[in-house]
Order: C-alpha cells, then sequence, then structure tokens
C-alpha cells in the first residue's frame, strides 16, 4: 500500500506565543516547532499499515526551510521519503490555497491512500484534508482513529459524539483525516534519525506546483483569548445556595 | 646441627644452658647466616632461643637439598602442562577481552588517579574491608599472603630447578621466611573464615547454589599455607620435607589451571579492571560514530566492559545493596554481568546476536534506578551503571523497547519542556505567583527550578522556602525565561536523541543568558548539568541547595527545636557528588540528626531515579515503600530529604500512613521554617 501523509509545522506546544506588528500572525523569531499532533496519529496509523501490509509511505509538508526538520523527524520514525513543498507565505494561504498545494504535489504520486491530521493545533481550520480530498476527486471520511484493510478497500472507525463510534467502508484510492488519540504514537529513535539523512526528501517550489490563486477566506485578526475570570462562591445554607444560584441563572446568566 | 647437639656440653649445668643460649640468641643476630652456613653443610634446623624471660621458637623452613634429575624432568613436566592448561582456557579469555571495540574515550592519563585506586582498593583492599568488614579483613589476609608469597613460590619453584635463591638461612632468606609465615598463618585463617562463611553461614548474595570448585580452591589455598608453615617443622633432609615440597608443589600447579575459568578469575584480572577503570561515578561514555547505538549486539561490546564482564568475583555485593533485587524485581545485578560473560563466552565480541534476550533481560535492564550502590560497591572495579545504561541505550535508540510511559515520557520531552507533560505556561504562572526574578546576568546565582520545582506542587513549595531563605541570606538570584529539562530522566533510560536536544538547547539558553552560577533543589538535576552536559559543551558551575545552605549555616538562626529527623541520602547527592555532610549540617541546624540503619554511601534509594519515576507500575514490593519503613523504624518524628523525587515518593509511601505518618520536609524547608515570617517587603526584594 502507497501511503501519503500530509503533515504540518506548528508551534511547539510550550512556546510563548507573540502576535507579529502586522496583528496577522504571530512572531516566529525564536520559535520553536513540532510536528502537529493529528498529523503526528496520521503518521503513526500509516507507519502501522506498512508494517502490516507492506508499502511506502510518504510525507509531504508545505511551508518554508524550517519544516525540514518536522520532515526528517517523521522520516526518522520510518516514514520512507519525502516531498517538501517549499514556500515562505504559508501564513498568506486559506485551507484551500495550501490544499492545492498539497493536491499538486500528491497527484503525481497516485497513492493507494492519503492522511492527515483532523485540523491543525495552529490555525485549526479542520479543512485543509476535506478539500484535498475534493481537489484529488477521491471519497474521503473524517476524524478517524483507526484503519483496516479489507478486500475492497477499507473499513475506518470514525468518532462521532458523546462516546459514539461509526465504522463505514471506503474503496481505495481515498483520503482520510485522522483523529489524535486512536493509537500509541511511538518515540523518535537515534538510529531512526541517522537513518533519515539518507532517505530522500524532494523539494518542490510552491511556484512549480504553479496554483497561486487569491485566498477565499482572509484572516483579518488574531489575538490571544480574553482572560475571563468570573467565578463566584455562593456562601449559605446549601437552601439558601441553590436560590442564589437559580436566581443568578435567570436573570445574570439567562439560562433558565 | 641442631640445638641439642649445639649445647650440649653444658647441658648437666641448668642456669648455664641458659646463659649459653643468650650467648648463642646474641651470636644467632649477628650472625647465624655464618653458622649455618652453606646449602650442603650442617644447617641450624632448630633453634631455641631464651632471652630474660622469653621464649623464643625459630625453625627454619626446610627444603629439599637435592632432586634427582627424573625428579626435576617431573617437575617441569607438571609445570609445563599445568602452564599450558592456564593458558588454554586463559587464552581465548584475553583474546575475547581484546577482540571487543576499543573504548573511544578511554585515556591512560593521567596516572595518578589510577596509581591510587590501585594502591587503595587493590593493595589496601580499602574497598573490600570497608563495605564488608569481617569477610573482607578475610580475604585481604588472603590477598595479602599471596603478595607476600609470590617470592616464596619463586623461590620454590627455583628450589625444584635446583637454582633456589633464597637462602633459608640466611639474614634475608630467614627473615623473608618469616613474614611469609606470618602471612601464610592470616591466610590459613582466612580461608577457613571464607569457608564457613560460604558452606556454613551462607549468606544469600552468594547464590542459592553451592560453589563446590570455590570449596575445592579454598581447601587448595589452605594445603598450600599448610604445607609452607609444616616445612618449618621438619628436617630439610628428611623426606618430609620432600613430600611436603611435593605436595605444595602439584596444589600450586593443580590450581592454577582452575583459575580461569572460575570466579578466581579475578586474581588475574582484576587488578587490570580496577586499574583502568573508566573512573569517575556512572561515567557514560560518549556514543562512537554514527553506527553507535549503544549496547546492542557482542559487536558493540567495548574492551573495558569484556574485561569488567571476567572480572566478576560473583560475591554479590551489588545484588545486596541493590533496590530492585530487594524488593522482588527481575534485575540482579550480578546476573547482568554474569549473562554478559556467558554472552561473552558463547556468542563472542565479534557477534549480532542481540545482548538483551537469551543472555539478559530487556525487563530486568529497564527495572535500575540507577541508584549507583551496585558499581560503589564493587570491589573488583566493575562499573555497572555504564553497563546498564549502555544496554537501555541500545534497547532505545533502536526502538527495541516499547512501553507506553516510557514513549510518553519520551514524547514529552521531544515535543515538550518537562517530563511531567505540563505545559511551561504553568511554570511562568508559578514564576509570576511567588515574584520570582527573572535571571538577568546581574545576579550572583541562577536559581534552577527543575521539572519538580518548576511543576510540582511540593517542588514549588520546596523552591518557595529556599528562596526565602536566600533572600533571609540577601543572596541574589534569578531564575531563566524558559527551562527544559536538563534530560536526566531519558539519559538514564539511554534515549541519547532527546538528551542531546534538551543539554544543547538548555546549554544554549544559559550561554545567552550568561549563566554562571546555578544552584538547584534537585541532585538529578545538578549531576546531569555538571556531568552529564560535558558531552556537548561547557556547562555553568552548580552546586545543590544543601551546599549553598551548608556554607551559610552561621548566618542562619540557630535550631529550636531537638525533634528526631531522619535523614535520608539521596543517591544522586551521595554516592554520585560525594555530598553527605552538608545536609546533615543543615539538619543538626533544625534538629537532632539520626541516621537510618543504611546511610552515606550505602543509602537505599527511594526508587524514582533512572527514569523510573515516570514509568509504570512496579512489580513486587514498592523500593519507595520499604525505604519509608526502614525511616520510619527510626522513630524520627521528621524525614528530612534534600531531593524533590526522594520526596514524592516518600509522599506516596506515607500517604498510607494516615495521621500517625512523620513529617516529610526537604531541608530547604526545615532550615526556612526557623526564618522570621516573611515580611511584606520581601515579596519585592529584586
Amino acid at each position: 500500500m502507497k501511503i501519503i501523509v500530509a503533515i504540518k509545522q506548528v508551534p511547539e506546544r510550550d512556546a510563548q506565543v507573540h502576535i507579529n506588528s502586522t496583528g496577522k500572525w504571530i512572531e516566529e523569531g525564536d520559535m520553536q516547532w513540532a510536528l502537529n499532533e493529528s498529523d503526528a496519529y496520521a503518521l503513526e496509523e500509516a507507519l502501522q499499515l506498512k508494517e502490516k501490509h507492506g508499502g511506502e509511505v510518504i510525507v509531504v509538508s508545505a511551508g518554508p526551510e524550517r519544516v525540514g526538520s518536522t520532515i526528517r523527524e517523521a522520516l526518522a520514525k520510518g516514514a520512507d521519503r519525502a516531498i517538501h513543498i517549499d514556500c515562505d507565505d504559508l501564513d498568506q494561504l486559506d485551507a484551500l490555497g495550501v490544499a492545492r498545494l498539497l493536491s499538486a504535489a500528491i497527484a503525481p504520486e497516485s497513492p493507494d491512500l492519503t492522511l492527515t491530521g483532523l485540523q491543525s493545533d495552529d490555525l485549526g481550520y479542520g479543512q485543509t484534508g476535506v478539500i484535498l480530498a475534493e481537489l484529488l476527486g477521491l471519497p474521503h471520511a473524517s476524524l478517524i482513529l483507526h484503519v483496516e484493510k479489507t478486500e475492497a478497500g477499507i473499513a475506518v472507525k470514525r468518532e462521532l459524539e458523546e462516546g459514539w463510534f461509526q465504522t463505514i467502508e471506503l474503496p481505495l484510492p481515498a483520503v482520510l483525516t485522522i483523529q489524535s488519540g486512536g493509537n500509541k504514537l511511538r518515540y523518535a529513535t537515534l538510529m531512526g534519525i541517522k537513518k533519515a539523512k539518507t532517505k530522500e526528501i524532494r523539494r518542490i517550489t510552491s511556484q512549480e506546483l504553479g496554483s497561486a490563486a487569491a485566498p477565499v477566506v482572509v484572516l483579518d485578526r488574531v489575538f490571544a483569548p480574553q482572560k475571563q475570570k468570573s467565578t463566584q462562591i455562593l456562601g449559605g445554607s446549601p437552601k439558601e445556595a441553590a436560590a442564589a444560584l437559580v436566581e443568578k441563572l435567570k436573570f445574570e446568566a439567562r439560562v433558565l | 646441627m641442631n640445638i641439642k647437639s649445639w649445647t650440649g656440653e653444658k647441658s648437666s649445668h641448668p642456669n648455664l644452658e641458659i646463659g649459653l643460649l643468650d650467648e648463642a640468641y646474641r651470636a644467632g643476630v649477628r650472625g647465624l647466616s655464618r653458622v649455618s652456613g652453606s646449602r650442603d653443610g650442617p644447617t641450624l634446623d632448630h633453634v631455641l632461643l631464651l632471652g630474660s624471660n622469653m621464649i623464643f621458637f625459630l625453625p627454619t623452613l626446610a627444603e629439599p637439598r637435592h632432586f634427582a634429575f627424573q625428579e626435576k624432568l617431573l617437575f617441569i613436566a607438571l609445570a609445563v602442562s599445568s602452564g599450558f592448561l592456564f593458558w588454554r582456557r586463559f587464552g581465548p579469555i584475553l583474546k575475547k577481552i581484546l577482540a571487543s571495540k576499543k573504548d573511544a574515550d578511554f585515556r591512560l592519563f593521567p596516572l595518578g588517579r589510577r596509581m591510587w585506586d590501585f594502591f587503595w582498593e587493590v593493595l589496601c583492599q580499602a574497598k573490600v574491608i570497608r563495605q564488608r568488614p569481617l569477610p573482607g579483613l578475610a580475604h585481604a589476609f588472603v590477598f595479602w599472603g599471596f603478595c607476600a608469597f609470590a617470592l616464596v613460590t619463586l623461590n620454590h619453584c627455583a628450589v625444584g630447578l635446583g637454582i633456589g635463591f633464597l637462602d633459608p638461612s640466611g639474614w634475608f632468606g630467614r627473615f623473608y621466611f618469616y613474614l611469609a609465615a606470618l602471612f601464610a598463618v592470616a591466610c590459613a585463617v582466612g580461608i577457613l573464615g571464607l569457608f564457613v562463611r560460604r558452606f556454613i553461614i551462607r549468606p544469600k548474595w552468594l547464590g542459592d547454589k553451592l560453589s563446590w570448585e570455590s570449596g575445592f580452591i579454598a581447601l587448595l589455598i589452605f594445603l598450600l599455607m599448610a604445607t609452607y608453615l609444616a616445612a618449618f617443622y621438619v628436617s630439610g633432609t628428611s623426606s618430609s620435607a620432600r613430600l611436603l615440597w611435593w605436595v605444595h608443589t602439584i596444589t600450586l600447579l593443580v590450581f592454577l589451571p582452575i583459575i580461569p575459568h572460575t570466579k578466581h578469575l579475578h586474581l588475574v584480572l582484576s587488578p587490570a579492571t580496577v586499574f583502568l577503570s573508566r573512573g569517575g561515578f556512572s561515567r557514560i561514555p560518549p556514543l562512537d560514530g554514527d553506527e553507535d547505538f549503544g549496547l546492542v549486539a557482542g559487536t558493540d561490546l567495548t574492551r573495558l566492559v569484556s574485561l569488567q564482564a571476567y572480572s566478576c568475583v560473583e560475591c554479590g555485593r551489588c545484588t545486596e545493596h541493590c533496590p530492585a533485587a530487594n524488593t522482588g524485581k527481575l534485575l540482579n545485578p550480578k546476573e547482568i554481568i554474569l549473562g554478559l560473560r556467558s554472552y561473552l563466552n558463547e556468542c563472542g565480541p565479534a557477534s549480532a546476536e542481540p545482548l538483551l534476550g537469551k543472555y539478559n533481560s530487556q525487563e530486568a535492564v529497564f527495572q535500575c534506578t540507577t541508584c549507583g550502590a551496585c558499581e560503589f560497591q564493587c570491589p573488583v572495579g566493575i562499573e555497572h551503571l555504564p553497563l546498564l545504561v549502555g544496554l537501555r541505550r541500545g534497547a532505545v535508540n533502536t526502538g527495541a523497547w516499547e512501553d507506553d510511559h516510557g514513549a510518553k515520557l519520551f514524547l514529552a520531552l521531544e515535543r515538550g519542556s518537562n517530563a511531567l507533560g505540563m505545559s511551561a505556561a504553568e511554570r511562568d504562572k508559578f514564576i509570576q505567583k511567588q515574584e520570582l526574578p527573572y535571571f538577568d546576568g546581574s545576579q550572583e546565582y541562577c536559581l534552577w527550578l527543575g521539572c519538580m520545582g518548576g511543576y510540582d506542587p511540593k517542588g514549588r513549595e520546596i523552591i518557595a522556602d529556599f528562596v526565602r531563605v536566600m533572600k533571609y541570606l540577601g543572596a541574589s538570584y534569578g531564575v531563566l525565561r524558559k527551562e527544559k529539562c536538563t534530560g536526566d530522566p531519558v539519559r538514564r533510560l539511554g534515549n541519547d536523541l532527546v538528551y542531546q536536544q534538551l543539554a544543547e538547547s538548555n546549554l544554549e539558553t544559559m550561554a545567552q543568558a550568561k549563566v554562571k552560577k546555578v544552584v538547584s533543589i534537585c541532585p538529578h538535576c545538578v549531576r546531569t548539568i555538571q556531568e552529564d552536559w560535558k558531552e556537548y559543551g561547557t556547562p555553568p558551575e552548580i552546586e545543590h541547595h544543601s551546599e549553598f545552605i551548608a556554607r551559610h549555616l552561621s548566618q542562619l538562626p540557630p535550631a529550636e527545636s531537638q525533634e528526631k529527623i531522619v535523614y535520608h541520602d539521596p543517591c544522586y547527592l551521595g554516592r554520585y557528588r560525594n555530598v553527605y555532610e552538608e545536609p546533615r549540617a543543615a539538619i543538626r541546624a533544625s534538629g537532632q540528626l539520626v541516621e537510618a540503619p543504611r546511610s552515606h554511601e550505602r543509602s537505599f534509594c527511594c526508587g524514582a531515579g533512572g527514569g523510573l519515576a515516570f514509568l509504570g507500575e512496579e512489580t513486587g514490593a514498592r523500593v519507595s515503600h520499604v525505604r519509608a519503613e526502614e525511616l520510619l523504624a527510626t522513630g524520627a518524628s521528621t524525614i528530612g530529604t534534600a531531593c524533590p523525587f526522594c520526596n514524592t515518593m516518600f509522599r506516596d509511601a506515607l500517604a498510607t500512613k494516615g495521621g500517625n505518618a512523620p513529617q516529610l520536609l526537604d531541608i530547604a524547608q526545615l532550615t526556612a521554617r526557623k526564618l522570621p515570617a516573611a515580611k511584606p517587603s520581601d515579596a519585592t526584594v529584586r
């Protein structure tokens, strides 16, 4: 099975984020970067499928030079080769723009399965994978926790609301967006990193993929969540507290 | 000439006889060699000397005077076959050691440390005696006996060839043979004692299986001594002297070929092992090139590792002190070494067979808390920790180790800043809440918080109290804006990739912030920063807060109470850093110090080290509970700790005690509680 995993480099979970002067993105100066979490699960699922059924895992990622470190991490964990779409203006693109780049890079490979994370930890559109499937003209399913190969194609386990799961079957080729937590992630090893040095990373510029259309979704402004601390402890006897609570729910919160 | 004939002429007068003997004694002192003279002439076999009120019995070692040609031939034939048998077994061992990979970081110089170790640990038998006084002394007597016998044995063999060079009645020969006789008595007593210990007392550390070989060897050693001593009581011309010489010789020649395939190989190897050891404590060698992932297969074994594996004397001191082996885990450090030896014997150093599998178990290797009791105790210079960590490196760096908790820890440190998997924002919040100043290069100390100090509730209390102490003393300090884990847990678990990332990132942060002096509440951080980071740069000077507090004790208020405080030595402060007295001084300044049965360099681990604090539930009894019980049994009302990990382990162990649990306080807390209550102005210092 030939599997492509589209991955994104995002600010490290512990990074201190500062908004830059344009007000539309963050300062990237001394930012530490990491692999997007649900993409890590997509990669893990791909590696496990490869270990079970054989084949090849190719990672593809769009972004500037710095993305190379995340690509090497994916190679170290077991991906066979990589495609780096070199573009310095990723923050100018919307989900459609990114999906166009990815589809242009993925289509010539004609993979059996394309996986990507459910959404990115930074922008969190949750759109890229789904649009990518549309652009490739392939069936897709989102929120996938587990993939099983069947005679006809694949059976996937989807996460629904409130602890419900759904199992559906899809033909191949297909595109899946993977939810975090379905597998246990493997850790990167020194041996993997050393082996990754000899693996192929093909670089293509975004211009070569030729799809610089104007974004349809325009990012207006990014800002830190406003602090809202409005916890109140209602004193008195339980009866009094309950009465005060009802009062507040009715007239302050207006939910009753 | 014997004494009777010599004094015979005046024997009718008892008093005169005494006088004559006195004269004889004086004459003997001046010129006995002249009197007893040549090897072929009459020899003074027994001299009875009576001083004014002392009686001396001065026999002479009897050596057969003459050997027939056939006898000499027989001796040569036996000696050659014994030497041949020895070499047939020892040669392949030496070859395996030398065929192992060279130790990339090995430096013979400076020799001073090596010579001292050799003098102190081998010649003085200091470690052997200090850690097990009675058996140690018995062993030392045997060892010293062997040393004294080197010359005796050489002469003994030379006599067999008719070229003996020590004259038993010459002044040097006489002196030396008497000296050797004293050692022979001590050695015989020693080996008897060791025999009784091994076969009658049978301490469990020696293993369940009785080693008959050891019994046989004890018999041989005893026979060697007995035949030597007996030779003082027979005449050189007698056939008994000849018989004794032959029994002594054959014993020696039987002993020699047994050495290489029994634990007595340590006779030959361990002096070299001690001399050549890496030195330091738990020194983890750097990986050598792109193909080195730690100890994966035989091809990764280095000469030092192989030499150490063959040097094991199977005394079981490592196992006796091992927290894992003592709480029902699979790990037994002695068996790890012997497993490695079996590997070398059966597969050799060129083999691709994994080191973990048939010969040693991966599970056992990952049960080690890296407390270092084994390495500290080992009398033959085996360095267990580089070996155990090396095996872990082999398993982790290649991805062979699969453990949910371990993977979680590694992922937390690949992506985040701390082993607890918390957001760095939590640390920022704590710093703001405590109003800790940021380090800007103007302060004297950089206060390293570590994961416990930055994120753990109890660790934060310790930091808060230590900060009070620093403020009281007027010490200037600041904390770094961002800190990553020092890499201690991943270093000990063998994840070189993450460890290197963390060490390099932290070194860069410290260099940028121009940090010169660091103080930390965590012995693990102190050790890793000071020693382990050296592989990737030049770490700043660092000290543990116990050293800081001890240095300033005179400026701190004296003890207010006489409550009993039992101090628990953290492994990474004691054995790893040799800091025993500073935390004790801090405790003495806060109450009455009580010692646990196992303390100082024999302290028993809390169970947290080696990354184990972050792994799953232990098998067998919990190390922390065993140690907590021991501390409780001292009757102290407070347990004093100097490591936030020990503290957290005991907090958990004492939770089951409810209201009867003693207080659990770090030395910083014990010190801070004597200080006057914080004034509001204190909060705005710097």
